[in-house]
């Protein structure tokens, strides 16, 4: 099909690349959100804006808590069609209780898992969720959205598009083939080493495009594809589900030899159980950990088979000093307090696993190595950003020469991803801002501003990329600048006025949370600027040399913000 | 707060260390040196300094945290280290004669 292994690489890396860029762009930006999902959440809910909490008494604030949560109603809606005739009006069996809190919460977000009577799988369990002050067990109301953990956090892997996992699989695919545009990309660029440190941003559009795009791609390989490898090994439940397909009864038989190993029990007992101090097994489970030498807090604290003889509960620690996710899982018996089992030390296979999803989902403690995957995670935007520009570039002219508009469609598409994506984020923290406090299914109003606002920034990249059709430079994308850079200022300034916590206060106070997501917010702003003053006078200058640009700066820009 | 210290060091000698070995390539070396030549020894001094200035990073790194963290952080700092020496030498290139104001400028240059 083509002459030799390079140009096998090159037509690889070029389709796929484009195809999957638009999703992968999704995947890193929001991907670099995640990394500071808690203070997103801080900046969208200031009634929980305070300092970090550890676990709070379990025989105090948590189990009258859990004792009056419910499912939630919209499990119970999605539940309907799980069970045979209607739907249970109460849910008496429950199966656990399940408190998580890292180094970063003040809230902390309990969930409980209850029988569904008549359900059509026995084992299918119904959800209710709470989030409360963990000072006092009050309730935080359930339709404030967390923007950072509940939208964009699983925007980043479901791209939330929940229906038969479809999200998540289609992120999967991207990231697989990520690694395929990695592995190609480095057969096709000849000079690694050599042009290592090389940008020339005065060259051509098409020149410092691949510039860029080679800088990126280059200097965090390594990051990019341990982070796709790694989010493939997370999901790798999802994308493998023969657990629960063709070696289900084999499944359910291990699960039954494990709890047999363990002397976890497997099963309700039947015989209601009556349950000791949580607490005393908290402190009990802390002192072995000092034993042991890493003294730590709670991070995870369950109880299976709640109210029944054979309850047991678990104690996991914070991982906020490693990297590998390891909870050192400690097991009581629920109605005595005796314990069951202390997690063994892990086999080889699972402290790879364990690092790789650490590795990921960071749950240790440590502000620079954050700092660093934000900046690995927009290195990656910038690649697929120049990509996209490197392709529209390449071909233009010829495309305006033979009539086609293959070239406008994906300058469109590239406009409407990368920078609308911004924009989107942009107008949902300023609906955040601007809703009413007690607005009614508050959360829905603002994920339908966000995609309101990205189907308007697509309308607009489809109708401002028209120039490009006759090879010339899309005004789209230096007008979704300026609209980045408006927005920006505007979010920040909205924050101030509703909540009071301005720049000058919450840096004064050493309230980084809010602080940090201000500054960002207007460093993407000023970026913005720049990139669209930089295009402006792009576009200004005679069509001759470099003409038309639609530039690296661009996607610098959108890559920051 | 000495980690924070330790760290940015180690931020810093990353940099310094990815500047040398830019340096030590004839390229980046004539965009902060001109047309004076490059000699061989100056190349092989520059790749050894540069190569040392990592090994001392991640040594900085490694005192912080444990080494598992520790490589992380030094490595992702090299990516940040990479792509500031890169936007250094298309934007500033003549800030980084810092690096080599040791490298007596030789008469050769001249004299060729």
């Amino acid at each position: 099909m083509f002459q030799n292994f390079r140009l096998t690489m090159a037509w690889l890396h070029t389709w796929f690349g484009l195809v999957l860029g638009f999703v992968l762009m999704v995947v890193f930006f929001f991907g670099s959100l995640s990394v500071f999902d808690r203070e997103i959440d801080r900046w969208a809910i200031p009634s929980t804006r305070f300092a970090p909490q550890p676990m709070p008494s379990f025989d105090k604030i948590l189990k009258p808590v859990f004792e009056d949560m419910r499912p939630s109603a919209e499990n119970i809606e999605a539940a309907k069609s799980r069970v045979n005739g209607p739907i249970a009006q109460s849910f008496p069996v429950t199966k656990s209780w399940g408190a998580y809190t890292t180094h970063r919460d003040p809230v902390l977000s309990l969930f409980t898992g209850y029988e569904l009577p008549n359900a059509k799988d026995p084992e299918d369990t119904i959800w209710g969720t709470r989030t409360i002050d963990p000072r006092t067990g009050a309730s935080l109301p359930d339709d404030h959205l967390k923007i950072g953990s509940q939208f964009f956090y699983p925007l980043h892997y479901s791209l939330n598009w929940k229906w038969k996992d479809l999200g998540t699989w289609i992120v999967g695919f991207a990231a697989l083939m990520m690694l395929v545009a990695l592995v190609s990309g480095v057969v096709m660029h000849r000079k690694i080493f050599r042009e290592l440190f090389t940008f020339r941003p005065k060259k051509h559009t098409q020149r410092s495009a691949l510039d860029l795009h080679n800088l990126t791609g280059v200097v965090a390989l390594p990051f990019h594809f341990i982070f796709a490898f790694s989010g493939l090994v997370i999901f790798g439940g999802t994308y493998f589900p023969v657990t629960h397909t063709q070696l289900a009864p084999l499944h359910a038989l291990h699960e039954k030899h494990e709890a047999a190993e363990t002397g976890l029990p497997h099963e309700r007992a039947g015989v209601a159980g009556s349950l000791a101090s949580v607490d005393a097994m908290v402190a009990e489970s802390q002192r072995r950990w000092a034993a042991q030498g890493m003294a730590g807090d709670v991070g995870f604290l369950s109880m299976q088979h709640v109210g029944d003889a054979n309850a047991y509960v678990s104690v996991y620690r914070a991982g906020t000093d490693r990297i590998a996710l390891v909870g050192n899982g400690i097991h009581f018996k629920a109605s005595t307090g005796e314990m069951l089992r202390e997690d063994p030390p892990q086999t080889a296979v699972a402290s790879v696993n364990t690092f790789l999803t650490g590795l990921h989902l960071q749950h240790f403690r440590h502000w620079l190595l954050r700092w660093l995957y934000v900046l690995g995670g927009l290195s990656g935007c910038v690649c697929i950003a120049t990509g996209f520009i490197f392709f529209v570039e390449k071909r233009k002219r010829q495309h305006a020469k033979q009539g086609v508009s293959g070239a406008r469609w994906v300058d469109a598409f590239a406009v409407s991803t990368v920078t609308g994506m911004v924009i989107a984020a942009l107008t949902m923290l300023i609906g955040n801002r601007l809703l009413p406090t007690d607005l009614a299914g508050r959360g829905d109003w603002e994920q339908n501003i966000f995609w309101g606002a990205w189907v308007l920034a697509f309308v607009h990249g489809i109708w401002r990329t028209a120039p490009v059709a006759s090879a010339r430079m899309a005004p789209a994308w230096a007008e979704q600048c300026w609209a980045i850079a408006v927005l920006g200022v505007a979010a920040v300034v909205l924050n101030g006025v509703t909540t009071g916590d301005h720049l000058l206060r919450t840096i004064g106070n050493g309230y980084w949370p809010v602080a940090g997501v201000d500054l960002a917010i207007l460093a993407s702003s000023a970026i913005a600027v720049l990139a669209a003053r930089k295009l402006h006078r792009r576009a200004q200058a005679p069509l001759t040399a470099s003409g038309t640009d639609a530039g690296a700066a661009a996607s610098l820009e959108t890559a920051r913000a | 707060m000495p980690d924070a210290l330790l760290l940015t060091s180690a931020v810093a000698v990353n940099v310094i260390s990815l500047g040398w070995l830019a340096l030590s390539m004839d390229a980046h070396w004539e965009q902060v040196r001109g047309t004076e030549p490059l000699q061989r020894s100056t190349v092989r001094t520059l790749r050894w300094m540069g190569a040392a200035g990592l090994l001392v990073a991640l040594a900085l790194c490694l005192a912080v945290d444990h080494a598992s963290m520790a490589s992380l952080v030094w490595f992702m700092a090299l990516a940040g280290a990479a792509l500031t020496i890169a936007f250094t030498l298309s934007w500033r290139p003549r800030v980084l004669g810092v690096l080599i104001a040791w490298v007596r400028r030789s008469p050769a240059g001249v004299l060729r």
